[in-house]
């Protein structure tokens, strides 16, 4: 009985999205389709914790068209397919946004899949919010009109980091590039070479390496050591950044770090003392925000139980700016035009703690403000108990970090 | 040259870590034949329990102790799970495990979190014991591989040497026949799959405060100690010992080497053709580092089916 119920429910709901008319005041639906489970699932979490915050804020001040606006959950389970296969879901379900944030693979998957969905469903859009996706290729061959990145890349990260590195006297002539072999890593790569004018070094060496599967980086930290380089960058992330370190010090290099992703929370618990001087670029830094920034940062504590780090404070700003978008929409027989909606992204707008951020309309890549910071025991707030956190070094200015568009976006607009 | 040294020995040294997580493995297949695929979560075990003991009793009696928990732990799945599932035959024994290893890692979670926990090398462990021209080597390092080198002598001599290796041995062979004899074949299989636990959980208490304990890190060495068990051959402890130097070697170094098969080819005077067609051809050797096991192990899979040092080989 029970099975027949169902398979009747299921029959029923499948006629019923068939042959649906924009129902009358649908409530807006956000699909988060997020890595929530297996090996990178923290980076996951900590997306949703941060576009939650944001959702219950919107619907605090009354959701969209009087009402609250739903935020369902899709786990991808850490891969392309898992992430193809949730947004089928998450289409069923009539999500409208989708919002994701690990991981350049899942990027490039969801991308694609939204451009076709779209071509093929006139009228049933979904627009794909990118958190942290930051391969170059999401707003360079692959841009399309539906896709807008509230996140750096790899040129405006390497770009800010190369400057205050400079700016710190921290940079040395000699640069050793390290990266993950992956779309992220080999943009890392190019990015540090095409900056070798500006900040005034050469590369010494550089090397691509497996992602997440390298246990033991001494021979790596050998590498470098026989380089003779004065700074390692990397974008490398979680454990493969982590090791890296930890077989640097073991090793009594004393080469500089300039890195990414060093913010990732556990990392500077892990690595100690080691981590001290080194560099981090990000898009925010409490101490370097003055009050607005504060307040910011309690406001998170109290509602979500800790401070934002990594890559929360982005997602925050990313989620206000659509949230900023959805207020300037309005609805079209009761119902969210993603078309309307995502012409107001491409004019959005909004105040952070770290200065104006807006949307490049040429290739829908967020202009944010960075920040590059070194780890010290002076800084204000201190992160995962230890007696470091992260000083700011220099805050750019949006136009300031700016990187132009790429050449290779072509975008197409409907209509 | 320098390097070269260097690259050597760190490959040296971490062979020996996982031939130290691998020993377990291949005993108790070789014992029982079953495959475990939990071993590496006894590993991560290790690691999570040394490093909630060494803020209460300090780094060696927590190194100590982590592995005895972990070898009770692997008693108590002997005796309470796979026991009971063994006369089903090798496929259930393998889903058990399996099913384990998530159990295991979904419980560090809840309990440690998604993040890496902060467990380090003590300071007074911490420092370089030479230096070869700019670079340093810790003496952790060599910690690790002396521990290693111990247990294989150790576990070697036991086996080889003493009445107790002996009825191990023979259960292994001939199980029923032991049996017969007067031996209580399941106390024996209860006792290895306690001690091939152990083993793993010493390997992590060692391991984890060098490298990072995170809930991940059973995953990360878990496909590798499988690879270095079928190089070495199912259930053969030299085997595994030679498997685990030979990958840790070549990983090492090839690191180190930045070259590519297009290379090769233009010491024949193709290396321009061989550039034209990229992909493959161009690969550096460096990035396919973590790769390279999985080929020897083809290639060992191809060769000789049993393993290097395998019984069937």
């Amino acid at each position: 009985m029970n099975k027949l119920n169902l398979s009747a429910i299921t029959v029923a709901s499948a006629l019923g999205a068939f042959c649906a008319m924009p129902a009358s005041a649908a409530p807006v639906k956000i699909g988060l389709v997020e890595t929530l489970s297996g090996p990178q699932a923290s980076s996951g979490q900590a997306y949703r914790t941060a576009v939650r915050y944001v959702v219950d804020q919107i619907n605090a001040a009354g959701g969209w068209n009087g009402e609250p606006v739903e935020l369902l959950e899709y786990d991808n389970q850490g891969g392309p397919a898992g992430a193809a296969d949730k947004l089928k879901a998450a289409a069923a379900d009539g999500v409208q946004i989708v919002v994701q944030g690990a991981s350049s693979a899942i990027g490039g998957q969801i991308t694609e899949d939204i451009r076709k969905h779209n071509l093929r469903n006139p009228g049933k859009e979904m627009v794909y919010i990118n958190m942290g996706a930051e391969a170059l290729e999401l707003t360079g061959e692959k841009c399309n009109f539906y896709h807008f990145r509230f996140a750096g890349n790899a040129q405006v990260r390497t770009k800010a980091l190369v400057e205050g590195m400079k700016k710190a006297g921290a940079l040395g002539g000699k640069v050793y590039s390290i990266n993950q072999n992956y779309s992220w890593g080999q943009d890392m790569q190019q990015a540090i070479i095409d900056n070798q004018k500006a900040g005034g070094y050469t590369v010494v060496e550089k090397t691509l390496h497996d992602v997440n599967k390298i246990q033991d980086f001494s021979p790596y930290v050998a590498k470098i050591a026989a380089s003779g380089a004065d700074t390692v960058i990397t974008g490398n992330w979680s454990n493969d950044l982590l090791l890296l370190m930890k077989a640097s010090k073991a090793a009594g290099l004393k080469a500089r770090y300039g890195t990414v992703y060093l913010d990732q929370p556990g990392n500077l618990a892990n690595a100690g003392d080691l981590a001290e001087g080194n560099f981090v670029v990000h898009t925010f830094n409490a101490e370097a925000g003055g009050p607005d920034a504060e307040q910011f940062v309690q406001d998170y504590q109290a509602k979500t139980g800790h401070m934002p780090v990594f890559i929360e404070p982005q997602t925050v700003y990313g989620m206000k700016m659509v949230a900023d978008a959805l207020k300037r929409t309005q609805p079209a027989n009761g119902a969210l035009s993603v078309n309307a909606l995502a012409q107001a992204l491409e004019t959005a707008r909004i105040q952070t703690p770290m200065g104006e951020m807006s949307m490049r309309a040429a290739d829908h890549q967020a202009q944010l403000p960075m920040v590059v910071s070194a780890v010290s025991h002076d800084a204000r707030h201190k992160v995962d108990g230890t007696g470091m956190g992260f000083k700011p070094v220099l805050l750019l200015t949006a136009q300031q970090a700016s990187t132009p568009a790429q050449a290779s976006c072509k975008m197409k607009r409907p209509g | 040259m320098e390097q070269l040294l260097f690259s050597l020995m760190n490959g040296v040294i971490y062979g020996l870590l996982l031939f130290m997580v691998s020993a377990g493995l291949t005993l108790i297949f070789g014992m029982m034949g079953v495959l475990n695929f939990a071993h590496a979560s006894f590993y991560m075990l290790g690691a999570y329990f040394a490093y909630t003991l060494q803020g209460v009793a300090g780094f060696w009696p927590a190194v100590i102790a982590a592995p005895l928990l972990v070898g009770l732990i692997g008693v108590a799945v002997e005796r309470c799970f796979l026991r009971r599932v063994h006369r089903h035959g090798h496929a259930h024994e393998l889903l058990l495990t399996f099913g384990l290893s998530f159990i295991i890692a979904e419980s560090i979670k809840l309990f440690y979190g998604n993040y890496p926990v902060d467990y380090r090398v003590p300071a007074p462990l911490d420092f370089s014991a030479f230096s070869i021209g700019s670079t340093q080597y810790p003496f952790y390092r060599l910690l690790m591989g002396g521990i290693a080198i111990a247990m294989f002598i150790a576990i070697y001599l036991m086996l080889t040497r003493t009445r107790v290796g002996i009825v191990v041995r023979s259960a292994i062979h001939r199980p029923s026949m032991a049996e017969a004899l007067g031996h209580n074949v399941p106390l024996v299989f209860m006792g290895v799959f306690g001690v091939g636990a152990a083993l793993a959980g010493l390997a992590g208490a060692v391991a984890g405060a060098f490298y990072t304990t995170n809930p991940n890190m059973a995953l990360e060495l878990g496909v590798m100690v499988f690879v270095v068990v079928v190089v070495g051959g199912l259930g053969s402890l030299a085997g595994a010992m030679l498997a685990s130097l030979l990958i840790g070697i070549i990983t090492s170094l090839a690191v180190t080497v930045d070259a590519s098969l297009a290379d090769l080819f233009a010491l024949f005077g193709a290396g321009e053709w061989a550039r034209g067609i990229g992909g493959l051809m161009t690969l550096n050797l460096s990035s396919l580092a973590a790769t390279l096991p999985f080929a020897l192990m083809l290639l060992v899979l191809l060769v000789r089916p049993g393993g290097l040092l395998g019984e069937n080989g």
